[in-house]
């Protein structure tokens, strides 16, 4: 049959393509639908990637600013501007570069790409609408693989008109630096466009419900970037509510509370980065009969649903609480769940061991538990920490805020968590990764060569520190 | 077709062997019984030889590991089978021309449990991670005996302390007897090393004997009897036996005699032939007498199986050969098992006597000193005269001291009046 696939995979973000590469490496016949124009979903179109090209084009700026400080010459640091309309030229130069590549992967692995939208259609089945209005019935003999993804959202009571009152799907592709920019929320999302608005020269207000910010990492990491963002000039509001958003002359008019204080607020744009959520519209999921909760697909630890012959990967997915929406998560599950549907046995993904990281200046990358984590679960916590400004590299690079944390636990040396702000953290933090993964003891870091002179001289130092002292402080 | 090559099965009491060295390199063309590689076990070196003849195609237990038996170490492929592809499914970037996985039509659905590892990782079992052996030092646990759900077979963190928590941990004070592994640097103070110190990781056989002697020290009670023995008449019939003996391709050394003696003492004395079980004692049936004989790195103690039935001749052509094939490194693994009793001969070196530790099971060791000329007193007069020391060391958890002097008595008694009639 034509259109007998052994997996079809509907959504092309980073679980969905990364599960039908995979599937395919592994000689299985393989069709994907998605509806957007490109492939690489939100990590590529909305998301990671084109942050990450605002990000660049920042810490551009950030130098010709301080281009005496550098002796550059030729340039003229108070007057150094940025072009926007250079600078999203350039992000989707890249972005197209990267979304081609995808779809030559496709090609090179013989996927078929179905462009349109997906339902699922009884046994086996997936009713496929295209961008022409035809339709075609694909069977998946073997598995289908829900990898819709997410979307940004709200909170109840703020509109959100992608005008002044706006999501980062908006806030990515702004042709324009505002003036002001209010932002909603400071888990990664908030606190990433905070710095790069700041960067470009907007007056940046972060506003956060809970007492600090960033609140998902270490306590520590919360204080150094709220005390580096108010360095820079960003104003930080933890523990206030916006009670009200609403379109006005200017802009936007906000009412925030804070301690039981109200507040009139005006600025150009509000960013509301408070979270996202799941996409199933269309999916026709509940008729499939799928196990839903809040709008999640319940898999298991190995990515099934209820429905035999059916799994799912991703931001869409629950597995009884909170799931990470991040990239590198959905990547390594759609490869598990690839290799799980080709007969291999897989393991479960330990999510103890997912690396954290925002791309703020300074950066954050983490893993594993937090100091108050550790204790709550009763770990005799043993903590290192090494400050970046007491590291050559790092005073070389002109970037001395942060530290490395290094959470142990005392009893048997145990490396449960690892807290990076500063130059370079997320990259540092792979090695902290494979720590984790590997059991690595504090000592046994402290015993791995580190390079000089390298950022990556922090981890060893914090592992010192863990057990003593750091050489360098 | 290839054949798969198993880490054997040396010794009923062997559950697993470490690959000392491969003599074949993967590609090597072998012929069946040809040296393929050497084992070391509890006690054993060996050389295994290969089950089939073709080309080592594949070794997937490299030199120093250890695996338990029946594990695969290596595959033997037809002579001209072309080297398999490194790893199946993870061929580069092109599209294999077949499906490299088996297909499973219609196979319902793969299993539930993610955590059963590949049966083809059987044979990486002692995989862990620093976390691991450093929990497994605290509890004195044998990470070997963990089953280990990470992948390659990888011993996890959570692996072992639910092993720990399932009372899977023997701790040293309750079962004294019987400690499930005995780590050599327990408790041990830190080590300095000084400049220009050597340091050389320890052999297999090294590791053993150490091991086996600090767990015999810490499981019996040893005490120590000595006996002076006059070898004058032995002597004597020696040398006027000794060219009957070199016909017979047997050399017959002191130590025939005192073999032939113990024996046949130890079929009077048997609590001296026994092992404690636990609340039990074995008394045994055979006399399987142990001889440790000493390697240019090490020692080992084969056994001469059935040693009660042998007339002098026939033990001294058993040490003899044992003995020879000990240093060879030609030992039958089985053949360093199953002993009941040891003699040791410190003498050899010039030592008047020695304090030998029991070799476990058994309860007692029989140290043979120097044996040379003594001036002694015969009949008030002062007489020179072939003497040498025997000392016995033996368990007084079962062996008590007037039970072992009676039979270190007998032993003396029987060299002293030896029979010539019986060489």
């Amino acid at each position: 049959m034509a259109n007998e696939y052994d997996v079809v995979v509907i959504g092309a973000g980073t679980g969905g393509y990364v599960a039908a590469i995979r599937a395919a490496q592994l000689g299985l016949k393989v069709a994907v639908v998605e509806k957007q124009s490109a492939l690489g979903g939100t990590c590529l179109i909305w998301g990671c990637i084109p942050t990450k090209a605002l990000l660049e084009h920042a810490h551009a700026l950030k130098v010709a600013q301080s281009a005496k400080e550098w002796g550059l010459t030729g340039i003229d640091g108070a007057g150094v501007g940025i072009d926007m309309v250079a600078v999203h030229a350039r992000k989707d130069k890249m972005v197209s570069g990267l979304t081609g590549g995808i779809e030559m992967l496709f090609k090179k692995n013989k996927i078929e790409w179905l462009k349109g939208t997906a339902r699922l259609a009884g046994k086996q089945g997936v009713a496929v609408t295209l961008h022409d209005g035809t339709t075609q019935s694909l069977t998946a003999t073997k598995e289908i693989i829900v990898a819709t993804g997410s979307a940004p959202r709200s909170v109840p009571g703020i509109d959100v008109d992608r005008k002044t009152i706006i999501f980062s799907d908006e806030a990515i592709h702004l042709p324009y630096v505002p003036k002001s920019i209010a932002i909603m929320g400071s888990g990664a999302v908030g606190v990433e466009f905070a710095s790069i608005f700041k960067s470009y020269g907007s007056d940046v207000t972060v506003i956060e419900l809970l007492p600090r910010l960033v609140p998902g990492e270490d306590e520590a990491v919360s204080t150094e970037l709220e005390r580096t963002f108010k360095k820079r000039g960003i104003k930080v509001m933890t523990g206030s509510k916006v009670t009200s958003a609403k379109s006005g002359a200017k802009g936007v008019d906000l009412e925030v509370e804070t301690a039981g204080k109200s507040q009139k607020l005006s600025y150009d744009l509000l960013l509301v980065a408070t979270g996202r959520g799941p996409v199933t519209e269309g999916l026709g999921a509940e008729a499939a009969g799928l196990k839903m909760d809040r709008g999640y697909v319940v898999v298991d630890a190995l990515f099934k649903t209820n429905v035999p012959g059916i799994s799912a990967i991703g931001d869409v997915i629950t597995m009884g609480g909170p799931h990470y929406q991040l990239a590198h998560v959905s990547s390594m599950e759609g490869i598990l769940l690839a290799e799980r549907i080709a007969g291999h046995t897989v393991q479960p993904i330990n999510y103890d061991h997912v690396p954290r990281c925002t791309y703020t200046e300074p950066e954050i990358g983490s893993v594993g538990l937090t100091e108050a984590q550790a204790r709550q679960q009763g770990h005799e916590v043993r903590i290192g920490t090494f400050p970046f400004r007491a590291l050559a590299r790092a005073r070389m690079a002109g970037e001395t805020d942060g530290f490395v944390k290094i959470v142990a636990d005392k009893k048997y040396d145990e490396i449960l968590g690892v807290h990076i702000i500063g130059p370079r953290a997320t990259e540092l933090i792979a090695e902290a990764v494979m720590a984790l993964r590997m059991e690595v003891t504090v000592e046994e870091l402290i015993k791995t060569i580190h390079a000089h002179p390298t950022m990556s001289e922090a981890v060893g130092e914090a592992a010192h520190a863990a057990h003593g002292a750091a050489i360098h402080l | 077709m290839s054949t798969p090559v198993v880490m054997p099965q040396m010794g009923e009491s062997i559950a697993e062997g470490t690959i000392v060295r491969w003599i074949k390199k993967v590609g090597d063309t072998v012929d069946r019984d040809e040296p393929l590689f050497e084992i070391s076990t509890d006690k054993v070196d060996a050389e295994i030889p290969s089950p089939a003849a073709g080309v080592l195609m594949d070794i997937a237990v490299k030199e120093g590991e250890t695996v338990p038996v029946n594990s695969v170490v290596a595959t033997i492929g037809a002579a001209g089978e072309k080297l398999a592809a490194a790893e199946p499914g993870k061929a580069g970037g092109v599209a294999p021309a077949s499906p490299v996985l088996p297909d499973l039509p219609d196979q319902p659905d793969q299993p539930d449990q993610p955590d059963q590892p590949d049966l083809s990782d059987e044979g990486d079992r002692q995989k862990s991670s620093p976390l691991v052996r450093r929990i497994a030092k605290e509890h004195n646990v044998d990470i070997g005996r963990i089953h280990g759900s990470g992948i390659g077979g990888r011993v996890t963190k959570q692996d072992i302390l639910s092993f720990i928590e399932g009372g899977g941990t023997p701790s040293i004070d309750s079962r004294s007897a019987r400690p499930a592994s005995a780590p050599l640097a327990q408790d041990q103070p830190p080590v300095f090393r000084g400049a220009g110190d050597q340091v050389v990781p320890m052999s297999v056989m090294r590791k053993k004997i150490a091991e086996h002697m600090v767990v015999s020290k810490r499981t019996s009670a040893h005490v120590y009897s000595v006996f002076e023995v006059n070898y004058s008449r032995v002597d004597q019939i020696r040398k006027a036996k000794k060219e009957d003996y070199e016909r017979a391709g047997a050399r017959l050394t002191f130590t025939s005699f005192i073999a032939k003696v113990v024996v046949d003492c130890l079929r009077q004395h048997k609590v001296i032939n026994a092992s404690i079980d636990g609340d039990n004692i074995i008394y045994r049936n055979d006399i399987n007498l142990g001889i440790a004989v000493a390697l240019d790195n090490g020692l080992i103690v084969p056994v001469v199986k059935a040693a009660g039935e042998k007339n002098t001749l026939g033990l001294s052509k058993a040490i003899q050969d044992i003995a020879e094939r000990a240093r060879a490194k030609k030992l039958n693994p089985e053949e360093v098992h199953g002993g009941t009793f040891t003699i040791t001969n410190p003498g050899n070196f010039g030592a008047q006597f020695g304090l030998p530790i029991i070799n476990q099971p058994q309860v007692a060791i029989l140290g043979v000193g120097t044996i040379e000329k003594r001036p002694v007193v015969v009949d008030d007069a002062i007489g020179i005269r072939l003497m040498g020391f025997l000392t016995l060391g033996y368990d007084h958890r079962l062996v008590d001291g007037a039970v072992a002097d009676q039979f270190m008595s007998d032993v003396k008694k029987g060299i002293e009046n030896f029979d010539p009639a019986q060489a």
